[in-house]
């Protein structure tokens, strides 16, 4: 075997999952001809290449990075405490199904609330702070990880927990290795509908209230007519969002390589 | 159908819907007496109010009209879009090859993202909020019809030979059919999520409509009118969800029976 | 009992046959290289025959169905029905595929898979007195409004051959149309598909690794072995008609082609 060091062969198992890199042509057709046909200086549909200057503007005048950094760590920290939360929350419904059919209307009745919503309720509540950001992007991020993970809880195979009775484990070490392990595949499938979401409800927050923020930038350049900024943020957060996306894809991959493989509905 | 009493009675989550009740009752309770003294916690009394008040005002009914509005347009116009190029994309796989990667990178963009973008070319209009809704809703139904498409199976297409269809025939009277269910999952996905982005496209760029309401009522400090909106949109999500499963039912009678097995 | 034929028969061709194979051979391409499936398969299908083709698994008996179906070209050889030459899937021979439920078009009612194959060809009423006419010969006239996923095994089985049957067709190739059904409903299938014969004088070519099955549904079998597949044997079954599911298994030549059949296919075979 020519990979030797584990993570090459992470890498390896990483690199299958991507689609053939000829299917970026369009992308590149298409803003190829956007650069090319922007001579003038139009300011709705400025070339690519100002884009590029009204990054590279805003990086020298300090505002990139800092904007950058707020966004990333309140994701994190959000998807942390949600992770945390709504684990803790979903197993402890899981366990108890009677708990769970008594809250389950009202969980449902919560959890149609579009996470948009949420956003004014909470400035109306906490006012314009970071405080307020983190938790609205915890409100968010919390319900697909703790339903996916109460229902995973739920169906812990009935054989699984005769195993655990027969060999006489404890309500800890039941949690701990059956249970929990079982759950691990709904937790981060959880974490992945979770992602966009979160990094929605960021970027929302940042635009509606201007708080430190790559939205923030974005609302800022648009009001000030700076198109190309404007853009050029655009595409970053694209890139953004693409690359959390990837690296959680990774991660996940190789966390799960000791599970059996589920099919997948959206793999080409 | 048979549905004797008995059964009727036993289906229905008792202790699921006395929680609701009782966390309704004691919200209710708690906002009068006082015990809840959160400035901007309304009474679900006080919601239900706010929703009178906005109705008959007759500024309920135009918002909502607004909002559908915006939603049916970009839903529509996704969902064609989505549609065809689900298809041809499921059918060759030569056009998968040139084009899965763009929509991987695609399809990650937040909708929001696009609101100042909107702005910047449209301001304050309708346009804005399809800018806003549009690509977003297109990926949900691209992918889910070309899921359908690829996951007909190789032995419909042997029946479609052996019983010597053409192409267009081969598309319209197998591939379409056989891939219906996934088209349409894909367009209800994209309903809810035009309902959503329609909403924040209110909320930030276009200021009419119910995201707008939202956001009205959070700044002049009306919570009460702020929750009926927003009960208003959920309430919409669920009627467009159920709405479109009896449109699909109808069209497509094996819908459900269907969507499960492939 | 016939004795084994050679492997064509010119003499026989005064009325040109429902359906030929001269010398047909298939081959796959895999990566780079060729994989020979059948090899110079030539054998006659005479107009009402009921002809088994029998075979371990992989002596590509699917494979060369597909060539005689128009579904698959062969590398060398030809097939012909009514003398003339195929060129893609022919009008009047139908496949009958073993997984009926991917065969069968699940969105669409037990009428409307019937008619499918002859909704452009024919008028309204035409249309619906054949199918009403086919699915009474396969004993689904109650079941016009169902749709198959509504229905059991047997049943979606029987819908399909009454879609391959409306189309009135020459010949009838079946790929191992009962191997999925359990052994009762597969018995009382044999017999309807006999009866099917008898009324409309279709030609049958049917597939199976039953050897059962083949020495009773069938006037001839053939039996195809080896890797590239070739015919090792034709046996002409000269068994009474009708066919019985208790007494003509019992009769004495039954067991003898039986044994013929086995001793052909070899210790491959269990």
């Amino acid at each position: 075997m020519r990979y030797t060091r584990p993570w090459q062969r992470y890498f390896k198992l990483g690199m299958t999952a991507l689609p053939s890199a000829r299917g970026l042509l369009p992308l590149i057709v298409l803003l190829g001809a956007w650069q090319l046909l922007q001579t003038g200086n139009s300011p709705y549909f400025p070339p690519p290449s100002d884009w590029w200057n009204g990054l590279m503007l805003l990086s020298r005048s300090g505002r990139l990075y800092p904007a950058l950094m707020a966004t990333t760590i309140t994701l994190l920290l959000g998807l942390i405490l949600a992770v945390a939360v709504g684990t803790g929350v979903g197993l402890f419904i899981g366990v108890f199904p009677r708990l769970g059919r008594a809250i389950g209307p009202l969980l449902e009745f919560l959890r149609a609330i579009p996470p948009p919503a949420i956003v004014p309720v909470a400035i109306l509540f906490m006012g314009y702070d970071e405080r307020m950001k983190l938790t609205v992007v915890v409100l968010a991020a919390i319900w697909p990880i703790l339903l996916n993970t109460s229902s995973a809880a739920e169906r812990v195979h009935p054989l699984l927990l005769d195993v655990a009775r027969s060999f006489r484990l404890s309500a800890v070490e039941r949690m701990r290795l059956i249970i929990l392990p079982s759950v691990v595949p709904a937790i981060l499938l959880g974490i992945r509908v979770a992602l966009p979401i979160a990094i929605v409800v960021t970027l929302l927050v940042e635009i509606l209230t201007s708080i430190e923020g790559i939205g923030a930038l974005m609302i800022g350049a648009q009001r000030n007519f700076q198109s190309p900024q404007v853009y050029g943020l655009l595409v970053l957060i694209g890139l953004f969002g693409l690359f959390v996306n990837n690296i959680f894809a990774v991660f996940e991959a190789i966390l799960l390589r000791r599970w059996p493989p589920k099919t997948q509905s959206e793999n080409f | 159908m048979n549905m004797n009493k008995g059964g009727l009675i036993a289906r229905i989550n008792w202790p699921g819907a006395a929680v609701l009740v009782f966390v309704g009752l004691a919200w209710e309770a708690a906002v009068r007496s006082g015990l809840l003294e959160y400035e901007y916690l309304p009474a679900p009394s006080a919601i239900a109010l706010g929703l009178s008040e906005l109705a008959g005002e007759g500024i309920l009914a135009p918002d909502i009209t607004h909002t559908l509005i915006s939603v049916v347009i970009g839903w529509t116009a996704a969902t064609v879009l989505g549609i065809s190029l689900g298809f041809l994309l499921g059918l060759s796989a030569t056009a998968r090859r040139y084009s899965l990667a763009s929509i991987e990178v695609l399809r990650p963009m937040p909708g929001v993202a696009f609101a100042p973008v909107g702005l910047l070319l449209f301001g304050f209009s309708l346009k804005t909020e399809m800018v806003v809704t549009i690509l977003p809703v297109l990926w949900p139904v691209l992918v889910n019809t070309m899921a359908g498409v690829i996951g007909v199976h190789q032995r419909l297409y042997d029946v479609g030979r052996t019983f010597r269809l053409g192409r267009r025939d081969t598309i319209l009277r197998i591939i379409l059919p056989a891939a219906m269910p996934l088209i349409i999952v894909g367009a209800r996905i994209g309903l809810g999520l035009a309902l959503i982005l329609a909403v924040v496209a209110e909320m930030v760029g276009n200021p009419e409509g119910l995201g707008y309401g939202i956001v009205r009522e959070q700044q002049a400090l009306r919570p009460d009118l702020m929750f009926a909106y927003i009960v208003t949109v959920g309430f919409i999500g669920i009627v467009l969800n159920a709405g479109m499963l009896a449109l699909a039912e109808a069209l497509f009678p094996s819908f459900r029976q269907l969507q499960g097995g492939r | 009992m016939g004795s084994a034929e050679e492997r064509s028969d010119p003499g026989e061709k005064a009325v040109s046959p429902a359906f030929e194979c001269r010398l047909v051979t298939v081959e796959f391409l895999h990566k780079f290289s060729r994989k020979r499936i059948i090899e110079d398969v030539s054998f006659l299908v005479r107009s009402g025959e009921f002809v088994t083709i029998v075979g371990p698994s992989g002596s590509g008996k699917t494979t060369l169905l597909r060539a005689m179906g128009g579904l698959t070209p062969p590398a060398s050889g030809s097939v012909l029905v009514h003398g003339r030459e195929l060129n893609g899937p022919p009008d009047d021979v139908v496949i009958v595929f073993q997984d009926y439920s991917n065969a069968l078009l699940q969105w669409r009612t037990v009428a409307a898979n019937v008619a499918f194959g002859i909704e452009r060809t024919l008028d309204r009423k035409e249309i619906e007195q054949r199918v009403r006419d086919t699915l009474a010969l396969v004993g689904l006239e109650k079941n016009a409004e169902d749709y198959p996923w509504q229905l059991s095994g047997g049943m979606q089985q029987r819908v399909q051959i009454a879609r391959a049957l409306a189309l009135r067709p020459a010949v009838m190739l079946m790929d191992e149309p009962f191997a999925a059904l359990d052994a009762m409903t597969k018995a009382s299938m044999q017999d309807e598909l006999l009866r099917v014969r008898d009324r409309t004088g279709t030609s049958f070519v049917f597939i199976t690794h039953d050897i059962e099955e083949a020495v009773y549904l069938g006037d001839r079998i053939v039996v195809l072995k080896g890797s590239p597949g070739r015919i090792e044997q034709m046996l002409d079954i000269g068994l009474p008609a009708p066919r019985d599911q208790l007494s003509t298994r019992q009769l004495p030549k039954f067991l003898e082609y039986r044994y013929a059949v086995h001793q052909a296919i070899g210790r491959e075979h269990e």
